[in-house]
């Protein structure tokens, strides 16, 4: 390794992407909640707009592969405005539980309130967290899902194996995440969209093209399906698979706690 | 790492999941009779479209459709499009199953049931239109619709006999039925009696072979 190499190192070692820039690694949290506390209020309708309505498709199915049962405790991390705790809500019963967990307070408080309002309030709790140090005992929980919030954390495989830890054997975890087009014509459509069209959206629905630049970028820099699937392994899941849908710009990943 | 795309046959289910179960919530007889196969997991592969989809009666008034399920199903059918079409519009479901091309494993009876209760709804489709729209607008939209639907019959009617005389009488491309049955019962008549000429001859032959044999 050359002299100069290890500053260098050093300089990658301390920064992470907060979109194409580079930033302070404890820098992306706070840079992150800015986002976040920006497009709160708005976060649903601008989801609908952007995708045409098809996230709630892409989160339908990952309902599906979640297999909830009732009497079961799930999970779900950067939940947001609450759409998919809703459906846990039903699934696991009142006997079961729901953990609404955010790592961004005023989202957290939009999802509250919107659970209130669809009368889902008696087995779901609320909880302020981030994805890598969850705040659960180990072995406490029989399913997690992080839909569109993985890319935003900092330290991804951190936050795998802070997951894999309050699993319980048997357990799964879900992630559903923007990911690469498998055909590049797909591709080509879509970065058109994400860096001309998704700004304009931005700009004119919710008064901020920075935030949702920041969205497209950090879909960006997300892995893409196979090398987050080594992610998981690398983090301990076993049988970890993936579906593509809307032809890969969507995956969901599925690991096992063994 | 799957063929195909989950988002697209979850947006057909949540449709169809929608207007099945807003076909129950108007038809209130089908109400008990589904809360009988309450809990109950239906699995269908339709190979024709290479695609599998579970009905999960959630209790008397919710289905739910789903692309992907790990329950054990209650009953699991194998067939075509045409194989359930004919299922769904049949007036005799158990008599259907045995005689289509459709391979079933675990419960008949199950499948039997829901296939009858759905045959049976009847639905005033009126009522949601007129919930979503308003009495004047929802009243006006079914009539529009219903009338549609009338004219959609009558032509496809019309279609039908219009191309009928065509092929028939202005083309001559087909034969009249009668003909036809005429000229169907002519060559079966004709194939018995080459039957029966066949084992005369036989019959001959093995006669003349028995008397060259004595002499």
């Amino acid at each position: 390794m050359s002299d100069d190499a290890t500053p260098t190192a050093d300089r990658e070692e301390n920064t992470t992407d907060f979109g194409f820039t580079r930033v302070a690694r404890d820098a992306k949290a706070g840079m992150v909640r800015g986002v976040f506390d920006s497009v709160a209020s708005r976060y649903d309708l601008m989801n609908d707009l952007m995708s045409g309505g098809i996230h709630r498709l892409w989160k339908r199915f990952t309902i599906e592969l979640s297999a909830a049962r009732p009497g079961q405790t799930v999970l779900d991390i950067a939940g947001g405005t609450g759409d998919l705790a809703a459906r846990f809500s039903r699934l696991v019963g009142p006997e079961g539980k729901v953990i609404l967990a955010d790592i961004n307070a005023a989202m957290l408080e939009v999802g509250r309130d919107r659970l209130i309002d669809k009368g889902a309030t008696g087995n779901i709790e609320v909880v302020q967290a981030d994805a890598q140090a969850l705040p659960f005992e180990d072995n406490s929980i029989d399913c997690i899902t992080i839909a569109f919030g993985l890319r935003n954390v900092t330290d991804k495989d951190m936050a795998l194996r802070s997951m894999l830890r309050v699993l319980r054997p048997g357990g799964r975890l879900l992630v559903l995440e923007f990911s690469k087009p498998t055909s590049p014509l797909l591709g080509k459509v879509y970065d058109q969209y994400s860096f001309q069209i998704l700004p304009a959206m931005g700009r004119l629905i919710a008064q901020d093209a920075d935030s949702y630049r920041y969205l497209a970028e950090s879909i960006r820099k997300h892995p893409d399906q196979e090398t987050l699937l080594d992610m998981m392994r690398d983090a301990g899941f076993a049988e970890c698979q993936y579906h593509n849908m809307t032809g890969g710009i969507v995956a969901v990943h599925r690991g096992l706690k063994a | 790492m799957t063929q195909n795309d989950p988002a697209l046959l979850s947006a057909a289910l949540a449709g169809a999941e929608r207007a099945l179960n807003q076909t129950i919530a108007l038809t209130p007889t089908s109400h008990q009779e589904l809360e009988a196969l309450s809990g109950t997991l239906l699995g269908i592969d339709i190979t024709s479209l290479d695609l599998t989809l579970f009905i999960d009666i959630i209790n008397g008034t919710e289905i739910a459709l789903l692309a992907h399920c790990e329950r054990r199903p209650d009953a699991f059918v194998r067939g075509t499009v045409e194989d359930f079409a004919a299922l769904v519009a049949s007036d005799d479901p158990a008599a259907t199953l045995i005689n289509s091309g459709i391979e079933l494993e675990g419960s008949s009876s199950k499948l039997i049931t829901l296939q009858q209760i759905v045959s049976k709804m009847d639905v005033d489709w009126e009522a949601p239109l007129v919930d979503a729209l308003g009495d004047v607008m929802g009243h006006q939209l079914a009539q529009a619709l219903r009338a549609m639907l009338r004219w959609s019959e009558s032509a496809r009617a019309s279609l039908k006999r219009q191309l009928s005389e065509y092929l028939l009488e202005e083309g001559k491309l087909t034969p009249p039925k009668t003909e036809l049955e005429h000229f169907y019962d002519s060559v079966q008549s004709l194939s018995l009696r080459v039957e029966r000429a066949q084992s005369q001859v036989a019959k001959l032959l093995a006669r003349a072979a028995s008397n060259r044999t004595r002499q």
